[in-house]
């Protein structure tokens, strides 16, 4: 399938959801825990290296993109060098608890093939789930659906109304599906 | 950079509703010259939120190329494009070049800009917050017709004058005059002579808004979430009529002594 990864890239660099140093282990069998630059820009997951020398290395430099980051009680992360490893499109994706300080991506299609993030407390790890789960499309829809009816149910009025989209089909309350 | 694609893929032929369908012809894109030439490629595109994905036909099983709908602006193709009822998908990002997509007649032009327009993850987030705030608004204006008409039957000591409740009443919805029996009523908004009772009717809600509670979650079961929505109301609700109760007849007390 091709994509322009320029467009992924420039995403990666939009404001953040939640953006955290944790620990990453991809699904495939025998790999191992890296630390990675955990990044939720809209329903996508962006991860980058977290090399310090790098980070050090390249600061000030010309091509230098800085991005504060890192959670409350550590010391911030300067990111400079701002192409990510990978990102991971969250639509369709289950979100588990494996541990109390870790949780588990994995996609409808595969539930089995599982990436896994290791946080620093239990605290961090329900606030990246709850994100998580929140991230998709599909859910705000459902969500948009629900609200919807509710508005209509309540004051008798359509509140798509005044944005000028009740009649697109996505918002239809016949779109829901189990 | 790597990406999911197999999930990917499978999102784009799943049956998840689809946004918006039909044929355009495409230039532009990775493994296309940069400028156009010759009527472009017709393909089949399927629009699924933030993602426009293009197949080599209607019944193709994997996905030809994928646009991430972000930080770009659809607009009308302007001449020199030669091209009738073009169309472009411009980047902000530098580097990132446009898109240039043709649909078959004016009609089919104009609904792909205006839904491409739309299609940012950015835009639904404000639509999903904006009813989230109406259906608050909405509850609480209930949530005081009830009271109100509770409290007719109690003692009628004022406590505070009426403030605004700014936050709840921006979006133009105003509580009519019916729930006003006892003066409460300002124009633009209004606030139950007991503070704690809005607050707590903002807290309770706000804060299973705020968790990211939606009902039509796939994780809850549905109806035990909406009941304890809705029963969580009726709590907060309960217990500021308590202490209302017991706090007016308090002053009640005070008021009368010399």
């Amino acid at each position: 399938m091709r994509y322009n990864e320029k467009e992924l890239q420039a995403l990666s660099r939009q404001p953040a959801e939640l953006a955290a140093e944790l620990g990453m282990r991809g699904p495939k069998k025998g790999s191992v825990v890296k630390r990675r630059l955990v990044k939720l820009v809209v329903n996508f997951l962006f991860y980058f290296r977290t090399d310090e020398a790098e980070v050090g290395r390249r600061e000030g430099g010309p091509r230098a993109g800085v991005g504060e980051l890192g959670s409350p009680d550590g010391p911030p992360i300067r990111l400079v060098c701002p192409q990510p490893v990978g990102a991971l499109l969250l639509e369709h994706c289950r979100v588990t608890q494996e541990e109390p300080s870790g949780f588990s991506i994995s996609f409808i299609e595969d539930p089995e093939r599982k990436y896994h993030f290791e946080c620093y407390s239990e605290e961090q790890c329900l606030e990246w789930m709850g994100a998580l789960r929140r991230a998709s499309y599909e859910f705000m829809r459902r969500s948009l659906i629900f609200y919807r009816n509710e508005i209509q149910k309540m004051t008798g009025k359509d509140p798509l109304e005044q944005f000028g989209i009740s009649e697109e089909a996505r918002f239809q309350l016949s779109g829901l599906k189990a | 950079m790597k990406l999911n694609e197999r999930s990917v893929a499978h999102y784009a032929l799943s049956n998840s509703p689809a946004d918006h369908r039909g044929f355009l012809r495409t230039w532009g894109g990775p493994g296309t010259p940069p400028t156009p030439s010759g009527t472009g490629r017709r393909c089949w595109f399927v629009l699924k939120g933030n993602l426009l994905f293009s197949f080599e036909s209607r019944e193709a099983r994997a996905p030809l190329g994928l646009v991430v709908l972000e930080g770009c602006t659809v607009e009308l193709a302007e001449a020199p494009v030669p091209e009738e009822f073009a169309f472009t998908i411009c980047f902000n990002a530098p580097g990132v070049r446009p898109y240039l997509l043709a649909a078959d007649g004016p009609a089919a032009q104009e609904a792909w800009v205006k839904v491409l327009s739309r299609a940012s993850f950015g835009y639904m987030r404000l639509v999903v917050r904006e009813l989230e705030n109406q259906l608050r608004d909405a509850r609480q204006s209930l949530a005081l017709h009830r009271h109100s008409s509770w409290k007719a039957g109690t003692s009628s000591c004022k406590t505070q004058p009426p403030d605004q409740l700014s936050r709840g009443l921006e979006n133009g919805h105003t509580l009519s005059r019916d729930y006003s029996p006892m003066g409460l009523v300002e124009a633009g908004g209004s606030r139950p002579a007991g503070r704690n009772l809005a607050e707590c009717e903002l807290q309770g809600a706000a804060s299973l808004l705020g968790r990211g509670q939606s009902p039509v979650s796939p994780e809850t079961s549905c109806f035990s979430t909406l009941h304890d929505w809705y029963g969580q109301e009726i709590l907060e609700l309960r217990r500021g009529w308590r202490q209302r109760a017991r706090g007016s007849q308090l002053k009640c007390e005070q008021q009368d002594k010399p």
